[in-house]
């Protein structure tokens, strides 16, 4: 009963808190809010006309929103690269960090399931899916693994940093021997959730260019480089509009996680290319399709030459310790990166996958401006929740939100 | 409006509903099952008129499952159908409630409501299956005022049904292709096919990659040969495995078919089939009500809605009833063999015992029940 | 501490062997392959209900046996517009030429082989125009033309026969009727015209753009 009441206060208190704030907050929230609201009307038109008011045809089925999808999981599964060293390895320098990245995590994970609902032809039947009520092809569909992973996942991040806040707003330690477990827990969750999605399209015989061995490794390296480059930059911000101190010692530490999963993904990469295009198959087209285009259909050239320089830059300069420790450097390197594997991994990943399709013939996809719309909402309402998620727990992290008796 | 709006969400709370098929199936989903059955003074001709006039006017010349499920709305409504979560429990209330509204937009309203929380056709028994079919029909007649059958005919023992190409006999004249449409009522709109004919050149192998399936011209081309592909029917499709919600699966006669009720949209089996095998409704389908064939099966031809999976089912509806698929039928130069694969002297084993067949990437480990082979 | 990532350490172990051990495939009636099955569960087939009898409709079929195969084709005679041929063919065919009659038979342009190889005659029975005949003089009935064909195209007569030529009337199921040669081939030009394609889609033109 009274932890009822004081879960009552903490919710009135960070209403309070998240409606509050400087004239910059709320113009945020203000943006936001309105790419929402856009991407709602966007939506409400893709509902009622069908996906028809995409860019995907029977031939590139998946597109924008499988995309955005894909590597939202994996700046999901980076929260993990904070958890396990401040948790388990009680690196005291994380901790400040840690709470932004399993909110972050929150945030990512609900733009995936988002974007999973925009992408889906029946959202009205979503019901089907829910075990026990629906039918659960579990365990022949990756796709029903994802979603236990990704639920399960989201429930974890969501626990463990309210259990932790729970205590600090009522002004008492967290005891270790409750959340430890979780922690643990989620460094296993965090690796499994970026491996099911990559087995998602790794499973699938139909498609050479995804399914492939590498896929799955590959997608952990660039999530784990892409998403510590987010939260460092999350970070930065954080710290010149608030008032939340974050050590250089921890952006440093961040950094360095960024620079090897940078470094182990581009040898991936080359790992890659080489297989593709030291002995090219008919399974190459795909690949030859992205990186130069095929039968004069090169809509994705520019994509994928923007993110290979991109990507190599980052990961040069980061190399550099000296580069690495200034700080503008760093940030600009987390961008580019994070732009980078963004394209590689969305739109680079899916859309070749289709193309050319199964006999050959190839339809190019261009998101219209509906779904980009809608994308963008997704983009908003994950800022969005993020922000509020932040707000609150730096609150109470300062200690300005305390529970009164 | 009000009326197609309130059809969503009503329950069934003590109205009086003719009973139709003298059962109600759904004893398993969640919808407002147990309808009393009591006497209705209308005949079955006057209330058609009644219903017809009362309920869909404007409606009357759109096509496709559109018209038996899909709420006309405007953009507004859309917002509304956004928070459709919110809105259910209050609009059940007032729906039931209200008695203004005619018997038979109430029946329309019951026939809906548990439309939209049925099971899964797969798992039903067969009264259920016999339920939801009943509803369909009934549904459609009192929206267009037409009558259609459809069957609910399950797979026969000691049947697998297999299918042979013959390419050397093959023209290219795509009669099939169209066959296909007008028999499985597909999107006119979009212009869905299920068979593709690629035109191939003569001494360049099986190459896909540069065979022409949209060609115009005079058939035969000089040079080129003929081949077509649908849906395999793989033995280990793998579009079934992946489907989350076992929408789709392997019939025990061997056919491939998706529920389209049941199918939540999401097109992972169209990206697992290796075959293009698989077609998505983008956007409503539609089908002039003159065109749509009215001899129907639930797996296979009825009418779909918008953002489901659809496919080739060899034509269930046909092909479990004896005939042969609406392809095999159109096509002039015997191309194409159909059959039972269990059936010792059927003429499509006779076909794999004797000629040189092959199938199409053996290497997936799909197992195709379709067949190439040549004179 | 310890013993709690001990712990930690064992649930997660059992939870993976769980789902290892649930994710396995099982089902019934693995095959190794397609054939395999067919091969398997054909053993004992005892047939099936389904019937395309009903299908052949008005079609008046003869039953025929050849080699292995039993099996319906359309019966032909009645088709044949002026049968019988006698009506007319009254007298000799160097008769017949004579001016005075009416011509007959005007449109017919052989395109069948050569001319080193095929003539009327080499079908026709001039002294008995109500049957064919063979190469070697044989009678053939017009209901079992096949026969005529069959003397030269020995591998197509092979298929049909098995059902791999041609097409078939009706459904797949039991009883099996088969079109017969001349329902898709004009004896006189067997080939097939070509033509324009019954179907062309603009929107998969429009999607390759």
């Amino acid at each position: 009963m009274k932890r009822l009441k004081v879960f009552g206060s903490l919710v009135k208190d960070s209403l309070d808190t998240i409606t509050h704030g400087s004239k910059k907050y709320h113009l945020w929230m203000a943006l936001l809010t309105f790419v929402m609201l856009a991407g709602m009307y966007c939506y409400s038109i893709q509902l009622e006309h069908g996906l028809s008011v995409t860019g995907m045809t029977d031939r590139v089925s998946w597109g924008l929103y499988i995309s955005n999808f894909t590597f939202l999981v994996g700046v999901a599964a980076a929260a993990v690269m904070l958890v396990m060293p401040t948790y388990v390895l009680k690196d005291i320098d994380f901790k400040q960090a840690v709470l932004i990245g399993e909110g972050l995590a929150v945030a990512a994970l609900i733009m995936c399931l988002a974007f999973v609902i925009a992408d889906m032809g029946g959202p009205s039947v979503l019901w089907h899916m829910i075990p026990g009520i629906g039918v659960f092809n579990f365990p022949n569909s990756m796709l029903t693994w994802d979603v236990l992973v990704l639920n399960g996942y989201l429930f974890l991040n969501i626990t463990i940093p309210f259990y932790i806040l729970f205590r600090h707003y009522q002004g008492k330690e967290a005891k270790r021997s409750v959340y430890i477990p979780g922690a643990i827990l989620s460094v296993f969750w965090a690796v499994a959730i970026h491996l099911v999605t990559a087995f998602l399209y790794q499973g699938l015989q139909a498609r050479p260019f995804w399914n492939n061995a590498l896929l799955g490794p590959r997608f952990l390296a660039s999530a784990f480089a892409a998403g510590p480059a987010l939260i460092i930059l999350v970070l930065a911000i954080i710290r010149s509009f608030t008032e939340f101190k974050i050590q250089d010692k921890t952006i440093k530490k961040i950094a360095m996680v960024v620079t090897v999963a940078a470094q182990i993904n581009l040898i991936m990469l080359i790992s890659e290319l080489f297989k593709e295009f030291y002995a090219p198959t008919h399974h190459s087209e795909s690949a030859y399709y992205l990186f130069f285009g095929l039968d004069g259909k090169d809509a994705l050239l520019p994509w994928i030459w923007t993110a290979i320089p991109l990507n190599v830059l980052a990961t040069v300069l980061l190399t550099f310790h000296k580069l690495r420790n200034n700080f503008k450097v760093l940030f600009f390197c987390c961008f580019i990166l994070f732009v980078a594997i963004w394209i590689e991994k969305g739109f680079g990943l899916i859309v070749p996958g289709f193309i050319p399709g199964p006999y050959g013939k190839i339809a190019e996809y261009m998101p219209t401006g509906i779904e980009i719309g809608v994308t963008l909402g997704i983009w908003a309402l994950g800022a969005f929740v993020f922000t509020i998620l932040a707000k609150t727990a730096i609150g109470i992290e300062l200690g300005k939100l305390r529970y009164k008796k | 409006m009000s009326n197609n709006n309130k059809k969503w969400f009503s329950l069934n709370l003590g109205r009086k509903e003719k009973t139709s098929s003298g059962s109600c199936s759904c004893g398993k989903t969640s919808g407002g099952c147990g309808s009393s059955s009591d006497s209705h003074h209308m005949t079955d001709e006057a209330f058609n008129e009644a219903a017809i006039h009362a309920s869909i006017g404007e409606e009357r010349t759109k096509d496709g499952f559109e018209q038996v499920f899909d709420v006309k709305m405007d953009r507004r409504s859309a917002f509304k159908k956004l928070t459709a979560s919110l809105l259910i429990g209050a609009g059940a209330v007032s729906t039931s409630c209200s008695v203004i509204s005619g018997d038979e937009s109430k029946e329309k309203a019951q026939i809906d409501w548990e439309e939209q929380f049925k099971g899964n056709y797969k798992l039903m028994t067969d009264k259920e299956k016999e339920g939801t079919v009943d509803r369909l029909v009934r549904s459609y007649q009192l929206r267009t005022g037409k009558n259609i059958s459809m069957s609910s005919k399950n797979a026969e023992e000691d049947v697998l049904f297999g299918y042979a190409f013959n390419i050397s006999k093959c023209q290219g004249y795509m009669d099939c292709v169209n066959a296909c449409v007008e028999e499985n009522n597909q999107d006119r709109n979009s212009q869905m096919q299920y068979i593709r004919i690629h035109e191939m050149k003569d001494g360049k192998g099986f190459n896909f990659n540069e065979a022409d399936d949209n060609y115009y011209h005079e058939v035969p081309a000089e040079g080129h040969f003929y081949m077509g592909t649908q849906c395999f029917h793989c033995d280990n499709p793998p579009c079934v495995e992946v489907c989350p919600v076992q929408a789709t699966w392997r019939e025990d006669d061997g056919l491939v078919v998706v529920d389209y009720d049941w199918c939540v949209g999401c097109r992972y089996c169209m990206a697992a089939c290796p075959y293009d095998g698989r077609r998505f409704n983008w956007s409503k389908p539609e089908v002039p009500e003159a065109e749509i064939n009215h001899n129907q099966h639930y797996l296979g031809n009825r009418m779909r809605k918008k953002g489901v999976m659809e496919k080739c089912t060899f034509c269930v509806q046909r092909s479990r009833a004896g005939k042969n698929p609406a392809c095999v039928e159109a096509c002039p130069t015997g191309a194409r063999i159909f059959g039972n694969l269990l059936d010792p002297d059927s003429t499509i084993r006779w076909v794999l015992e004797n000629k040189k067949v092959f199938r199409l990437k053996e290497d997936l480990g799909t197992e195709p029940k379709f067949w190439y082979f040549m004179d | 501490m310890k013993n709690n990532i001990n712990v930690m350490n064992k649930i997660v172990c059992f939870s993976f062997f769980l789902v290892a051990f649930f994710s396995c495939k099982h089902h019934e009636n693995e095959y190794h392959s397609i054939t395999d099955k067919i091969e398997a569960e054909s053993k004992d087939y005892h047939g099936t209900s389904i019937s395309s009898e009903a299908y052949i409709g008005e079609i008046q079929t003869i039953e025929i046996t050849e080699g292995d195969h039993t099996f319906l084709i359309p019966e032909r005679k009645s088709q044949i517009k002026s049968y019988a041929c006698t009506e007319c063919h009254s007298k000799p065919l160097s008769q017949m030429k004579s001016k005075d009659l009416k011509k007959a038979h005007w449109d017919i342009k052989m395109d069948h082989a050569n001319a080193n190889t095929m003539n009327c005659v080499t079908c026709h029975n001039p002294d008995n125009m109500d049957d064919l005949k063979s190469l070697t003089g044989n009678e053939i009935d017009f209901n079992t033309s096949y026969n005529l064909c069959n003397q030269c195209h020995t591998k197509q007569f092979e298929d049909w026969k098995g059902g791999a030529h041609g097409k078939r009337i009706g459904g797949w199921a039991p009883p099996r009727a088969s079109m017969t040669c001349v329902n898709c081939h004009d004896p006189h030009k067997p080939h097939f015209e070509s033509r324009w394609p019954a179907s062309f889609n603009t929107q998969k033109v429009k999607e390759r753009e």
